[in-house]
């Protein structure tokens, strides 16, 4: 005789089921939450399909996707062994025109300029009790840099990776509405009126030399960055030579997509319930925020000294750029801009400060990683 | 580790990173000053391809 209620037994101990919590339960809402704002509201699709589902696998008990031998699993390990951000680097690097940077090199200092955020929020996290390395992982969420982020925490404090890269992500998306209420107040009108001289040609040449030029500084002067800088420089060295376009073209289409993806489902599978749910993470969140609204300070307040300095040729909206996250921040003051002059067309000079801006975290990493003795 | 993890060890780091972003950075825009002088030495035709 089958005895069924030991069958039923048998099979519900295979589910999971028998042993999901309210914290399983919490962790699946937040990533349907996800889901809902990356499809429904057409909020980061690219970031957030990617990391809600792989948050809702993750937290149903017996799936296994994340654990050893699982497919996330293995997804992880190329951000833990830093092959991904690299990865994602050489495409953005392949999709994006220097010529803004090289053309306007006084704007350039708004790069380092930008990111007093990150000191004040690492700062903050010191005296917030986590230790240093956690400290400057949490203060590099200020660079607005997505890759930089993950690139560093994996190396100083990888347990905070889900709630850093979601951080990071979640404000850069968010820039929009952050920055301008800043840049508002800390300009005059007249000042977000000012129309800036257009910058000059600059050459195939000289875009060309450009990352060849990078690539030598950087690897000289920051190895512990050099990976994701060369990367950065040789997508785009495959993009000016202009001879290797169909490689140009899948480094940033085709393959950007493929790692973004796996990036995004890597991130996801680090959002297990007893790691997420902490007041860690809500302090994370809290320091992510306080590192934007100060590096947009500081980079608009630098704007307005370079423009007393030059005579009233630079609008300071531009300093808020300096932030990096190519080209969101580009575009926000371009907005803020048009708003008070709609002939006023910012988005090329802001460029400029938004490129040194990744080379601004990178550098800024970079010191980090080589004082904490990674 | 180099530095204390204690504040003190967070202030240094920060004040040490901070200046270093601005000298490495500066250093960066002073050569891209040096950037129009490239094209003394030739040019590249874009529509050659």
């Amino acid at each position: 005789m089958i005895d069924f209620g030991a069958l039923m037994n048998a099979l519900l101990s295979q589910t999971g089921l028998i042993s999901i919590s309210l914290g399983n339960i919490v962790m699946i809402l937040i990533g349907a939450v996800m889901l809902y704002l990356g499809i429904g509201k057409k909020y980061e699709p690219f970031l957030l399909v990617g990391i809600g589902l792989a948050c809702i696998v993750t937290n149903i008990p017996g799936s296994g996707l994340a654990e050893p031998g699982g497919l996330f699993y293995y997804a992880y390990k190329g951000v833990e062994l830093l092959i991904l951000p690299p990865l994602i680097f050489l495409g953005i690097g392949a999709m994006t025109d220097f010529g803004p940077m090289i053309a306007n090199p006084s704007l350039v200092i708004l790069g380092a300029a930008a990111h007093l955020g990150i000191f004040v929020a690492l700062i903050g996290a010191k005296i917030l009790g986590f230790s240093l390395a956690e400290a400057c992982s949490i203060g590099i969420i200020g660079g607005a840099d997505g890759p930089m982020a993950i690139y560093t925490t994996v190396q100083l404090a990888p347990h905070l990776l889900p709630q850093i890269s979601v951080a990071a992500y979640s404000y850069m998306a968010l820039m929009p509405l952050i920055q301008p209420p800043v840049m508002r107040l800390l300009t005059t009108k007249s000042e977000r009126r000012i129309i800036m001289k257009q910058p000059r040609y600059v050459s195939r040449l000289e875009k060309i030399v450009f990352p060849v030029v990078i690539i030598i500084i950087v690897n000289l002067f920051l190895p512990p960055v050099a990976p994701l800088i060369t990367m950065l420089m040789l997508g785009n060295l495959i993009r000016e030579c202009l001879l290797l376009d169909r490689m140009a073209e899948t480094v940033s289409n085709s393959l950007l997509n493929v790692i973004t993806l796996t990036l995004t489902i890597a991130i996801g599978s680090t959002m297990k319930a007893d790691n997420f749910l902490t007041a860690q993470t809500l302090i994370i969140i809290v320091l992510g925020l306080v590192a934007f609204v100060f590096g947009t300070a500081s980079g608009v307040i630098c704007a307005r000294i370079m423009n007393k300095i030059s005579g009233g040729k630079i609008n300071p909206l531009i300093g808020s750029a300096g932030i990096a996250s190519v080209p969101i921040a580009a575009r926000v003051s371009h907005k803020v801009g048009q708003e008070e002059n709609r002939n006023n067309f910012l988005i090329m000079h802001a460029m400029g400060p938004n490129l040194a801006g990744v080379f601004g975290t990178a550098i800024s990493g970079g010191i980090m990683l080589a004082l904490l003795g990674h | 580790m180099m530095l204390s993890d204690d504040i003190t060890g967070a202030l240094s780091l920060s004040i040490i990173d901070f200046i270093l972003s601005f000298v490495f950075i500066a250093g960066i825009g002073g050569i891209l000053y040096l950037f129009p002088y490239i094209n003394k030495l030739g040019e590249v035709k874009e529509n050659k391809y």
